[in-house]
């Protein structure tokens, strides 16, 4: 029951973390912050902007984005194969990019292929997750994860140290927000979207979030409460790493992906192969 | 003047650009966003997109270069939209007026809502500004807004039948 509804809600939840985000983002900047309900002031702006697209290929593809992710995200929580809820979400991002790279905008292009890059640094590194998990769990099904006696976390801290320095590639964070690099390229995929058409693109990354916090919690197995202190710590994490760092070059954060997190995780997968 | 536009007053968000001025009105605008002052409290952002934001916060005054960056800009920021004029030289030129390489403010240009005087201006002042900016923005609608003199641009491009 739990699941449908937190999938139902999941743009209102993630909503509401991008709200606490911003907030906790800027106590650590010494600053005030904006009200908890700011993401849904911007939303309802944007509602009221005039709609203007490139063609209409630009902003099917962005709302195919949010679909896309929404659908990826009731994949994994109502109960299914864990693989399958990942290779959706590469379909939301690939959505993301073959839009993105149909406008004659170079930044838009640009933004484009460097999401590719943060594709080819995360997805490897998602699949060994789950295949660790199988591992542990001996079962694909979100279900039997949750319902693992034992602590998941202990038997792959490598696994979830990598992954937890992958959640700044997804998410779009620093140092690896490279992609969307603000100061740069001005929000890479998403600049030549605008008013309601952008609000899709708003609201899948609010999805993004509740994602990769449910394989956060994961981690805990059948005790829920680990899984919710991983949560809490991992967002803590995320945001401090976010602001005391500045961005990298993509080739730099391929390199660390490779050369570093997915070896670190694959030990770790095959250590524990080995045990067995 | 739906629902939604009520909402219009939580989350303006900012496209700042700087046609030439000599930075000095730049600064003021970053310690706005500052811890000092922060106007993320009031839910603005500094975007530097024009496809998403709302007020188009201009300094300097308008060099030749910049005038068609300045207009292009304006055009492509998505309605309702405010323009905001900081500083004197965005007020007819400044200590730059009628100097060769200029366009004499911000209003030879696009058409300016709030004019924020000062050189260079109070963080205050700017925040009172974006105020000002905020109420004539609530009271603006979807269609579509033109350039000062769109009839005889369009004449002198020859575009009369181009909606
Ligand atoms: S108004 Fe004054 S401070 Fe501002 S940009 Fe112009 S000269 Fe500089």
């Amino acid at each position: 029951m739990i699941n449908v509804i937190l999938t139902l809600l999941a743009p209102i939840i993630g909503g509401f973390v991008y709200g606490i985000e911003r907030i906790v983002k800027a106590r650590m900047q010494k600053r005030v912050g904006p009200p908890l309900l700011q993401p849904f002031y911007d939303f309802f702006k944007l509602m009221d902007k005039r709609p203007l697209m490139i063609h209409s290929l630009h902003a099917l593809m962005g709302i195919m984005y949010f679909i896309a992710e929404w659908f990826a995200l009731a994949v994994l929580l109502l109960g299914n194969d864990l693989l399958i809820a990942v290779f959706f979400h590469v379909i939301a991002v690939l959505a993301l990019v073959i839009g993105a790279s149909s406008v004659r905008s170079p930044y838009s292009v640009l933004g484009a292929l460097r999401e590719l890059m943060h594709m080819i640094s995360y997805e490897p590194l998602m699949v060994l997750m789950v295949v660790a998990l199988f591992l542990v769990v001996g079962s694909f099904d979100i279900r039997d994860v949750l319902a693992y006696e034992g602590y998941p976390i202990l038997r792959l801290p490598l696994v979830f140290i990598a992954f937890l320095l992958t959640i700044p590639m997804m998410l779009q964070k620093s140092p690896f927000d490279i992609a969307e690099a603000h100061q740069e390229i001005i929000g890479g995929p998403e600049i030549e979207y605008s008013g309601p058409f952008y609000e899709a693109l708003y609201t899948g990354k609010w999805i993004e979030y509740i994602y990769v916090f449910t394989f956060v919690f994961l981690f805990g197995g059948s005790h829920y409460w680990l899984g919710v202190l991983l949560v809490i710590l991992a967002f803590l994490f995320i945001n401090l790493l976010d602001n005391a760092s500045a961005r990298l070059d993509f080739r730099a954060m391929v390199k660390f992906a490779w050369g570093f997190l997915i070896p670190m995780a694959a030990l770790n997968v095959i250590l524990l192969a080995l045990w067995q | 003047m739906g629902f939604f536009s009520k909402f219009r007053k939580k989350s303006p968000w900012i496209l700042h650009y700087n046609t030439g001025g000599c930075n000095g009105c730049d600064i003021e605008i970053l310690s706005a966003l500052a811890p000092r002052y922060d106007i993320e409290r009031f839910g603005m952002l500094n975007r530097g997109n024009p496809k998403q934001a709302d007020i188009l916060l201009v300094t300097g005054p308008v060099t030749k270069n910049c005038k068609d960056v300045l207009r292009r800009l304006y055009l492509e920021m998505a309605e309702p939209k405010v323009v905001v004029a900081m500083g004197a030289c965005a007020h007819g030129g400044g200590i730059f007026r009628d100097f060769y390489h200029v366009e004499n403010g911000v209003n030879n240009i696009i058409p300016v809502d709030v004019w924020i005087p000062g050189c260079a201006p109070r963080v205050e002042a700017l925040i009172d500004g974006m105020v000002e900016a905020i109420e004539i923005w609530q009271q603006k609608s979807k269609e579509k807004e033109y350039l000062r003199d769109h009839e005889n641009i369009i004449k002198t491009l020859g575009v009369e039948d181009d909606d």
